[in-house]
C-alpha cells in the first residue's frame, strides 16, 4: 500500500475534520444529557398531570409494573391508590404510531386521555391531540359504558371530517388498553397492595 | 471605506432579496414543505438553520486554505452535519416543546442545500468576516420566506396568525393550504406577486432614469 503525499494529505484532512466534530458533538452531548433527561421528565410529568387527578406522591418514581405495562400511581395523603396511568401505543395511525396515556380510576373509569407523540395530519388527523372536545368525549367512560369504536363503524365516539383512521386508531387502542385493565384487575392491585404494605 | 461599506451592503442585498434561497433559487424546499404550516414553527426552523449557517460559514471559511479541494464536499458535509446535530441537542434539551413539533426536520437541515451551497459558492473563497455577513443575509433571507409562507398557510389555513384567530373562530380549517400541496400553491403566489414587485420596480426606475435623461438634455436644446 502506497499513499502519494497528496492522498496522505487528504485522508488526513478528514481525519482530523472527523476527530474535531466528534470531539465537538461528544463535549454537547456531555452538556446537553441532564437537561434533556429534565426536560422529557418534565415533558412526561405534564402529560401525566393531565390524566392524573391531585396527588400527594411522585407518580413518575411510584410505579408498578404488570403483565409488560408500566404504571404510574397516583396516592392521596392517606397513600390509597386514586389513580394509575400507563402509556398505550395505537400502531395503526395514519403516518405510524400514536403514543398516548391513560388515566383510570381503580374502578376502571377513565380520567382523561392524552396523546404525547404523533405523526398525524396536521388539520386533519392531529385533531386527535387539539379537538378539546374529542378528547373530553372519553372522561369518566368505562369499558361498558360506551360501544368502543367511532360512530362510522358503528360506535359512540365521533371522527372528523376528512379523518376516519387516527381518531379510529385511538378509539381501537383505548378499549384494547381498558380490557387488559380488566383483565389484570384483580393481579394489579394486589400487588399495589404488596408495594405498598412492604 | 466606502468600497468595503459598499461591498459589505452588496453582500447582504445579495443574501436576502436578489438571490433569495427560496424565492430566487429555490433551494431548500425541503422544510418550506414541512414545517410551514404556521409562524411558530417556521420561526424556529430559520432560526436553527440560520445558527447552523452562522457557523458552518465561519467554520469553512476559516479553514478553507487547509483543506484539499478534492476532498472539500466531505469536510464540509462533516462540519454541517456537526453543527446541526449540535443545535438538535440543544433544542432537546433546552426547547423541548418546539423540538416535538419539528421533530425530524432539524436533522434534515444537513441536506439543505442552502447550506452546502453558501460553503462551497461563498465561504470556501471569502473572508470569514464577509462569510459571516453573508450567512446573516442568507439565512435571515430563507427565515422570513418561511414566515411568510408560515403567515400565508396558518392564516388562509386555520384562520388564525400566532394562534389568534384572526379570520373569526367560525373558521373552516381550509385543508388546501395545511397539506403540502397547498405551499406549493401559497409558493407560487408569492412568487408571482414577488415577480410583479421586481418588475413595476424595475419600470419605475427605468422610468426615472429617462425622465432624468430628458431633463438633462431639455436644457442643452435650449441653449443650443
Amino acid at each position: 500500500m502506497m499513499f502519494d503525499a497528496e492522498q496522505r494529505r487528504m485522508v488526513l484532512t478528514l481525519l482530523i475534520v472527523a476527530v474535531l466534530a466528534a470531539l465537538l458533538l461528544g463535549i454537547t452531548a456531555q452538556l446537553t444529557r441532564q437537561p434533556i433527561a429534565e426536560a422529557q421528565r418534565q415533558a412526561m410529568m405534564q402529560s401525566l398531570m393531565q390524566v392524573l387527578p391531585a396527588h400527594a406522591n411522585d407518580p413518575l418514581t411510584d410505579t408498578v409494573d404488570d403483565d409488560g405495562i408500566h404504571y404510574f400511581i397516583a396516592r392521596d395523603a392517606q397513600g390509597k391508590v386514586t389513580a394509575l396511568a400507563w402509556e398505550a401505543v395505537a400502531p395503526d395511525g395514519y403516518s405510524g404510531s400514536i403514543h398516548l396515556l391513560i388515566g383510570v380510576r381503580p374502578t376502571g373509569s377513565i380520567i382523561g386521555i392524552r396523546i404525547t407523540d404523533h405523526r398525524e395530519t396536521p388539520g386533519l388527523g392531529d385533531g386527535i391531540v387539539r379537538n378539546k372536545a374529542w378528547l373530553a368525549s372519553f372522561v369518566g367512560q368505562r369499558l361498558e359504558s360506551r360501544r368502543w369504536a367511532v360512530k362510522k363503524d358503528g360506535g359512540d365516539f365521533d371522527q372528523f371530517t376528512g379523518a376516519t383512521i387516527s381518531p379510529r386508531a385511538v378509539v381501537k387502542t383505548v378499549h384494547a388498553s381498558l380490557q387488559h385493565f380488566a383483565r389484570r384487575h384483580a393481579q394489579l392491585m394486589q400487588a399495589l397492595k404488596g408495594e405498598h404494605h412492604g | 471605506m466606502a468600497e468595503r461599506e459598499s461591498a459589505s451592503r452588496h453582500i447582504l442585498a445579495d443574501g436576502f432579496w436578489n438571490n433569495n434561497v427560496i424565492f430566487t433559487q429555490l433551494l431548500g424546499m425541503c422544510p418550506l414543505l414541512g414545517v410551514t404550516t404556521s409562524v411558530e414553527n417556521a420561526f424556529w426552523m430559520g432560526a436553527a438553520t440560520l445558527l447552523v449557517l452562522i457557523c458552518s460559514n465561519l467554520v469553512v471559511s476559516l479553514v478553507r486554505s487547509m483543506i484539499p479541494a478534492a476532498v472539500r464536499i466531505p469536510a464540509y458535509i462533516t462540519i454541517i452535519a456537526a453543527f446541526v446535530t449540535l443545535v438538535d441537542m440543544a433544542m432537546n434539551a433546552w426547547l423541548h416543546d418546539m423540538y416535538l413539533v419539528l421533530g425530524l426536520f432539524i436533522p434534515l437541515i444537513v441536506v439543505n442545500c442552502a447550506i452546502l451551497g453558501r460553503a462551497e459558492a461563498f465561504a470556501s473563497k471569502n473572508s470569514a468576516g464577509d462569510s459571516l455577513l453573508d450567512a446573516l443575509a442568507v439565512g435571515s433571507g430563507f427565515t422570513f420566506a418561511l414566515l411568510l409562507l408560515g403567515g400565508v398557510r396558518e392564516l388562509f389555513g386555520r384562520g388564525e396568525l400566532l394562534g389568534y384567530p384572526l379570520l373569526g373562530n367560525d373558521y373552516p380549517d381550509v385543508l388546501m393550504f395545511i397539506l403540502p400541496p397547498g405551499a406549493f400553491i401559497s409558493l407560487g403566489l408569492i412568487l408571482a406577486a414577488i415577480n410583479i414587485i421586481n418588475q413595476r420596480l424595475e419600470n419605475y426606475r427605468k422610468q426615472q432614469a429617462e425622465r432624468a435623461a430628458q431633463q438633462a438634455q431639455i436644457p442643452a436644446v435650449e441653449a443650443g
